[in-house]
């Protein structure tokens, strides 16, 4: 669509910029509400609405100035450019359903996205740089991700490595209030893991490591304690959960040690999660009893299993989103025929009222009331029988998505020439102008 | 008319069948559970009634016999299951109980015998005899139970060791709450076991005049008995998890052997159902 007001969309996200640009035009809270109100004073600009993750920003600007999203991006560094990507119209309501939805995530189907695109609105909401079509837009948005998740199976299983080992201490230990965790070795995964297992509840964490500095700012770091790298066995008898991942070359956790811990666990289960290359618990420990061990290819595994499954529920999303995007539109372009049938209407009428006095002066009193009447009955009459053709047809060109047909119309009648200021001018806008009930008023 | 009644009840049996595996094959729907646990429910009122108007219909007699004490026992196995849900909120457990619940109480629907035993017990025997048969019963029904939540460990554990993480993985509870489950039913269900067993000496000693008659049902009853002690014992010593289930599911193997083999026995002194004869002396 050329001219008017649109919905216009710049952004750069993980697939379209490095973090270093991201987080330098990452913004949020006072600082995103500043911007908001700085763009939606800048002239063309109607609603404005910016979505900022650290995994994407965008601005979505509702109007004709669709420069000064792009404007916003290149002022805050000027590195953006050329991370940029430009959407307009029905692309740009369709990526916001599919963000909304969670398709343009790093980790498709992850649940965090929508909860973001409300905050985001409510923000503009609140800044009242969101106005009427924003909210349309937002709504339609929401009940889309809503169909998404309900419909298809995108959110199901596990889409990270800690999600994954998460989950499976979960099914081996249930509830993880007073389970002990314990790290070995200090690798980042390991105290990703571990993180993800105390926010689940797990009571302590313990840290070792064969250099105890770096066990101890390990330990600071995540919350847990340090103990020292000799005490490994007991340790060992001491925690459910064992994360490993040193440098080591070689199985620090042997079957030999492992039936010794369990001899002194009395057979009380315990789950290694060998998150090192090359691995450091030997599988052969899961052979005995309540001993369970995993590897990072195991998780690996049913990370890809759960995205394989995500794409095939994607397509089906996609479906929904179109499904959505078209009715969203369509729903729109009618909105927007409908100015240009009321124009007509209008214009029609107040010719066959005037003709029908003229005529009504012209004879005079000859005429009783009955006559009167008829006459003007007459008059109306024929406007409704000229414009059913026109106005059934018109209709039916909104909800297929025809917007050229209104313009045409509008211009074969010469109806709403005098709103033409709105569209500064610009040729092209004739047949724009129409399709958007906004420039009429 | 009690047969009506019980019948009336296995459609709710039935119902709740329904639901919870329906449950287990979209977990999604927790509503489902939620109506099998109803259907169970209503299911468990109107086979007490079946049960309470069997007792005025033939005075308690028909629950002598197998088929009676079929009855009964998948009466009190719902009442449990009942129980563990209120308890343990694992509704995963239904969609295991409530279809063998179901097949038994089947054919004492329709393969109704008048096998009630010609002697009843005196009066003054009553309610020792009643409670050795609640007892008996309920404490079959919980080994039951405790087998079926020993199979599921054993399904799940296959699902988590053998990193399988198929649909049973997330279906099934965690391995944890299902050793937990598999160890409470084992312990509860010896307490009643052991009543049952104390009542059934102090029955055989008014009609045999001794308790102990090296019976073929009072010997297994106790091999049943020290095999359970021993489960008991076990799980203080540090015995859990597989090797637990597969203690749980071999004893009550066990159980259901010799509850077969004494009912086909040719014509015993004692069975369930027994010959009270000797206490009218």
């Amino acid at each position: 669509m050329k001219g008017g007001r649109d919905l216009h969309l710049v952004g750069l996200s993980h697939k379209s910029a490095p973090v270093a640009v991201r987080e330098r035009v990452a913004l949020s809270g006072d600082e995103l509400k500043d911007a908001l109100a700085g763009l939606s004073a800048r002239p063309g600009v109607g609603e404005v609405m910016v979505v900022s993750t650290c995994n994407r920003v965008e601005c979505y600007v509702y109007g004709e100035a669709r420069e000064e999203a792009r404007h916003f991006f290149l002022s805050r560094t000027h590195e953006a450019d050329g991370h940029l990507y430009e959407r307009s119209g029905r692309e740009a309501i369709r990526h916001l359903f599919r963000v909304a939805s969670s398709l343009d995530s790093m980790v498709v189907g992850e649940p965090q996205i929508l909860g973001q695109v409300k905050e985001a609105y409510g923000l503009a909401a609140s800044a009242e740089t969101a106005g009427a079509y924003v909210s349309r837009l937002c709504n339609r948005a929401f009940a889309t991700a809503k169909r998404v998740r309900s419909e298809t199976e995108i959110a199901r299983g596990a889409g990270s490595v800690s999600q994954v080992a998460v989950e499976l201490v979960e099914k081996i230990f249930g509830n993880l209030k007073n389970r002990a965790v314990l790290l070995v070795g200090a690798g980042k995964m390991g105290a990703l893991s571990a993180k993800a297992l105390r926010d689940l509840g797990a009571d302590r964490i313990l840290v070792t490591n064969r250099s105890p500095e770096r066990a101890r700012a390990l330990a600071a770091e995540i919350g847990g304690v340090a103990e020292p790298w000799e005490g490994l066995v007991s340790l060992l008898a001491l925690a459910d959960v064992v994360i490993v991942s040193t440098g080591a070359p070689t199985y620090v956790i042997t079957r030999e040690l492992a039936s010794q811990v369990m001899k002194a666990r009395r057979g009380r289960s315990i789950c290694f999660i060998d998150l090192a290359v090359p691995r450091n618990v030997d599988p052969a420990v899961a052979e005995q009893d309540n001993v369970y061990s995993y590897d990072i290819d195991d998780l690996q595994k049913v990370v890809g299993q759960t995205h394989a499954a995500r794409a095939e529920e994607a397509i089906r999303a996609e479906a929904i989103v179109e499904a959505e995007v078209m009715a969203f539109a369509q729903e729109r372009e009618t909105r927007a025929a409908l100015p240009v049938l009321a124009e007509l209407r209008r214009h029609a009428e107040q010719i066959a009222r005037a003709e029908a006095e003229r005529t009504l002066s012209h004879l005079g009193g000859k005429l009783d009331e009955k006559g009167r009447k008829s006459v003007e009955a007459m008059a109306q009459a024929i406007v409704n029988k000229l414009l059913h053709g026109p106005t059934a047809r018109l209709k039916e060109a909104a909800a297929s998505g025809d917007s050229d047909l209104p313009g045409a119309a509008a211009e074969l009648f010469g109806v709403g020439e005098e709103e033409k200021p709105r569209a500064r001018g610009r040729p092209e806008s004739d047949s724009g102008a129409a399709a958007h009930p906004e420039s009429h008023r | 008319m009690s047969l009506q009644v019980l019948r009336f009840a296995a459609l709710f049996y039935a119902g709740a069948v329904t639901a919870y595996v329906l449950y287990f094959a979209r977990p999604r729907h927790l509503g489902l559970a939620t109506a099998g646990q109803w259907l169970l429910a209503i299911a468990f009122l109107v086979q007490a009634a079946a049960i309470g108007l069997g007792c005025k219909e033939y005075g308690g007699a028909e629950f002598f016999g197998l088929r009676g004490g079929l009855v009964v026992m998948t009466w009190l196995a719902a009442g449990a299951s009942l129980v563990v849900q209120r308890l343990y909120r694992i509704p995963a457990v239904g969609a295991f109980v409530t279809p063998l619940i179901l097949v038994v109480l089947l054919p004492t629907l329709f393969l109704v015998k008048k096998d009630f035993p010609s002697v009843l017990p005196p009066e003054v025997l009553r309610p020792m005899v009643t409670i050795h048969i609640v007892t008996a019963l309920l404490g079959v029904a919980l080994f039951a139970i405790a087998a079926l939540v020993a199979v599921m460990y054993l399904l799940q554990e296959r699902e988590v060791k053998g990193k399988r993480f198929g649909a049973l993985f997330s279906r099934l509870p965690s391995l944890a709450a299902l050793d937990q489950l598999n160890q409470r039913l084992v312990r509860f269900g010896f307490v009643v076991y052991t009543v049952a067993l104390l009542t059934g000496s102090g029955m055989a000693k008014v009609v045999w005049k001794s308790a102990w008659q090296w019976d073929p049902q009072q010997v297994s009853s106790l091999v049943i008995w020290i095999l359970y002690a021993v489960m008991v014992q076990l799980r203080h010593t540090g015995w859990h998890g597989r090797r637990f289930a597969l203690l749980t599911i071999a004893a009550f193997g066990l159980v259901v052997g010799s509850m077969v083999t004494l009912n086909v026995l040719p014509d015993g002194t004692t069975r369930h159902g027994g010959d009270y004869s000797g206490a009218r002396k």
